[in-house]
């Protein structure tokens, strides 16, 4: 249990060990107190993904507890969760219990074979509109009432998911004479250049929604991008502050 | 109890455990793959853009917060910013605050979820109780901008871009990704899950040919389709607009499950 193979050529040398040269996870059950902290220990393993899962999906789901009771506090973007909020007013969770399980699953199978989870499709969408949507259709309220109820319903459920991602890591990925990388590298183009669009769409429903806001947002846009920051940022607290001194018209 | 003192409990627990796994899970990401990560690859990129250096990781993630902030402010929506975008970013800055060493900081899973945890507890804490304190000025501005704009980015500015990828990575994750993206957006409402399963099908099929495993992979995705249709009541809709006569057992089995669409 001792000798790890991969560490076995310089022990000494362990603290400096980089860019995981000594990655042999989960094969070590010893405290990783000699190599760079986690390499081959218990963070880097392969069973603890779902522990981690797990807690980022258990506090999710509770944010999702926290918006059905109080309106405030789910992880996703706003129309996302408009989304969630229609099935609420109207009592029909059809789209949301669909939109967000089409995420989980297209995340799930994707997730595992590029050997990133988005976080994003998967749980904010997935585990944080989609299944409480499921849950409310089918008239299962309480693990959305109460608190105590929706962190261990929210880490039960990343839970599985995270070990359904471990097989189906193994079945593809890792199976022998796998040479293919399953769209990796196109989804991480397409995913990078997805958020860039979001400054410009401000801007444009800034100016929509009354002529200060837009001459606002435009300048904090012009000014974060004058000094090297993303210009979203800009664009929101240019809007804000114009919003401020001159409120948009109420209906 | 009081209502702000439930919400405070609540979010510095709900805070704690989303820093905790999406540090950590972060951190995983720079051993993919081999280690299987967490997060998203725009997080990867955006965290390999600020260069190691705390100032840029921290301004980057500000930015990021008054987004959340406003928007949680307008909608009650914290954004997915949050765990993407500002707790890693701020995690990334603290940790990287005395030492540089990229594997013990960065690139390290422990101390990532514990330098996370703090940050997330903080922040969603503060995010969810200072909502309830700001102007009804602001909260108009929140929501008649950044609703609109988050909307568009979802539909349709997100499903072009997943698609222009698509259809420039070869023929193949096109046509799969054209049909897919298509089908996603009447059965599910977006049709981005529809091209990313595409791509990977396609994409599977260009590196192994027909083998159990892509045969699999279509059966799956086949199989969610379907499950989708029937869940939204895509299928009656279809026969309706159509002008078809539904059959009285397929109405009756949408009445017993709950799945009649809206009347729109």
């Amino acid at each position: 249990m001792a000798s790890d193979t991969g560490a076995g050529t310089e022990p000494g040398a362990a603290g400096t060990s980089r860019n995981g040269l000594f990655r042999l996870f989960g094969r070590r059950t010893a405290p990783a107190d000699s190599t760079a902290p986690g390499e081959g220990g218990f963070w880097l393993s392969e069973w603890a993904f779902p522990l981690f899962v797990a807690a980022l999906a258990s506090g999710i789901f509770a944010g999702t507890h926290l918006y059905y009771v109080y309106h405030t506090g789910t992880f996703s973007d706003v129309a996302v969760t408009a989304i969630l909020k229609a099935g609420m007013d109207s009592g029909s969770y059809g789209a949301a219990a669909a939109f967000g399980a089409g995420f989980l699953f297209a995340r799930v199978i994707e997730g595992p074979m590029v050997g990133i989870l988005d976080i994003g499709g998967s749980l904010q969408t997935g585990v944080g509109i989609g299944i409480p949507a499921m849950l409310l259709a089918s008239g299962v309220q309480a693990p959305l009432r109460h608190f105590w109820l929706a962190l261990p319903t929210g880490a039960l459920l990343g839970f599985a998911i995270g070990c359904v991602i471990l097989a189906v890591r193994r079945a593809t990925v890792n199976s022998p004479g796998n040479t293919s990388t399953f769209g990796a590298d196109v989804m991480m183009g397409a995913g990078n250049s997805a958020g860039r669009y979001l400054g410009p769409l401000v801007i444009i429903a800034a100016a929509t929604a009354s002529l200060p806001v837009g001459l606002g947002s435009t300048l904090g846009a012009a000014l974060f991008y004058w000094w090297k920051k993303p210009l979203t940022g800009g664009a929101i607290l240019g809007a804000m502050v114009a919003g401020l001194f001159f409120p948009i018209a109420g209906k | 109890m009081d209502k702000t003192l439930v919400i405070l409990l609540e979010s510095a627990v709900i805070g704690a455990l989303i820093g905790f796994g999406a540090s950590a899970g972060v951190a995983r990401m720079f051993h993919a793959p081999k280690v299987q990560g967490m997060g998203a690859f725009r997080t990867l990129g955006e965290l390999n853009a600020c260069e190691n250096d705390p100032v840029a990781h921290f301004s980057f993630g500000l930015g990021f917060f008054f987004n959340a902030w406003a928007s949680a402010v307008g909608t009650g929506a914290l954004t997915a910013d949050v765990d993407h975008r500002i707790v890693p970013h701020w995690a990334a800055a603290l940790s990287m605050s005395r030492n540089r060493n990229l594997a013990q900081t960065l690139h390290n899973p422990r101390r990532m979820a514990f330098v996370g945890s703090g940050v997330g507890l903080v922040l969603v804490t503060v995010l969810n109780t200072t909502a309830a304190s700001i102007p009804h000025s602001l909260q108009k501005v929140a929501a008649d901008v950044l609703g609109p704009a988050s909307e568009w980015l979802i539909n349709p500015v997100m499903p072009i871009v997943f698609w222009m990828a698509a259809v420039d990575a070869g023929r193949r994750t096109g046509g799969w990704g054209t049909v897919l993206g298509g089908l996603a957006h009447v059965v599910m409402g977006n049709a981005v899950p529809g091209i990313v399963l595409g791509i990977v099908v396609g994409k599977a099929l260009d590196d192994l040919g027909r083998t159990r495993m892509t045969r699999i992979l279509a059966g799956a995705v086949i199989a969610l389709f379907v499950v989708s249709a029937l869940l939204r009541g895509v299928d009656l809709q279809l026969l309706q607009q159509m002008k078809v006569h539904v059959p009285h057992w397929l109405d009756h089995i949408h009445h017993v499950t709950g799945t009649t669409p809206e009347k729109s």
